[in-house]
């Protein structure tokens, strides 16, 4: 990309980061009981699993991926 | 001659395919308003729409000029059909794109009614975001998120009608 010209590019944000962090500050800006509803739709989970010798071990819920192994 | 009298009986035709400002004014616009974890609004007709662009606010009507905006934290006002009251709406951020055939298409990550910003813990994630900035080191990533929250909470306590500083 050309020069960066917003503070967010600058200090090596994406877009999409700059905009789920406004998101985030939107929603923790509301009353009760909007804000527990909306903060629902940013909390997410994965499913880790193991595979060996060609089988699927058994899955296990973490909420990060470095909780899983996974180096990010 | 010939040609003159070909002209002639073209021209009324080509006067009737124009459609006047009634009647695309009453025609209406097009609202797509989608959120990642819900559609607000799906081929609605509506009046206007009022768009919170970074570049600054603008209205949209029927046969607009086709534009794609970038989103301000900031309010979304919509004028339904016979209505003098708009409807509002908080967005984070977002795009808004409006096509030659007056569809108009808003994508925003999270909007949420006027009426449930808290303007108490909007003023003090706004004054603890002023301090995080103050205190980050210049162009780092936290100072952008403080700058962030300073935004957006600035913008929300506006809409409240709170002005801070």
């Amino acid at each position: 990309m050309s020069t960066p010209t917003t503070f967010w590019r600058i200090a090596g944000m994406s877009y999409t980061q700059y905009v789920t962090r406004a998101a985030t500050a939107v929603r923790n800006g509301l009353k009760e009981p909007a804000k527990t509803k909306a903060l629902q739709h940013e909390t997410f989970s994965y499913n880790a699993a193991s595979w060996e010798a060609g089988k699927i071990g058994p899955k296990k819920q973490v909420n990060k991926l470095t909780n899983a192994g996974i180096s990010v | 001659m010939m040609q003159r009298a070909l002209l002639r009986r073209f021209t009324p035709s080509l006067r009737r395919t124009f459609s006047t400002v009634e009647e695309s004014a009453a025609a209406g616009m097009t609202l797509n308003f989608n959120l990642p974890h819900e559609s607000i609004y799906v081929g609605a007709k509506v009046d206007q729409v009022i768009v919170p662009g970074v570049a600054g606010e603008y209205g949209v009507t029927a046969d607009h000029v086709p534009l794609v905006a970038q989103l301000k934290p900031g309010v979304l006002q919509i004028l339904h059909q016979g209505t003098a009251e708009a409807e509002k709406y908080f967005v984070a951020g977002g795009f808004s794109i409006t096509h030659p055939n007056s569809t108009t298409d808003i994508s925003c990550p999270e909007a949420v009614k006027i009426d449930d910003i808290d303007s108490a813990s909007v003023t003090a994630a706004f004054e603890a975001a002023k301090s995080a900035f103050s205190s980050a080191e210049a162009g780092s990533q936290a100072a952008a998120e403080a700058q962030i929250d300073m935004e957006v909470n600035k913008a929300m306590a506006f809409a409240v009608g709170v002005s801070l500083a």
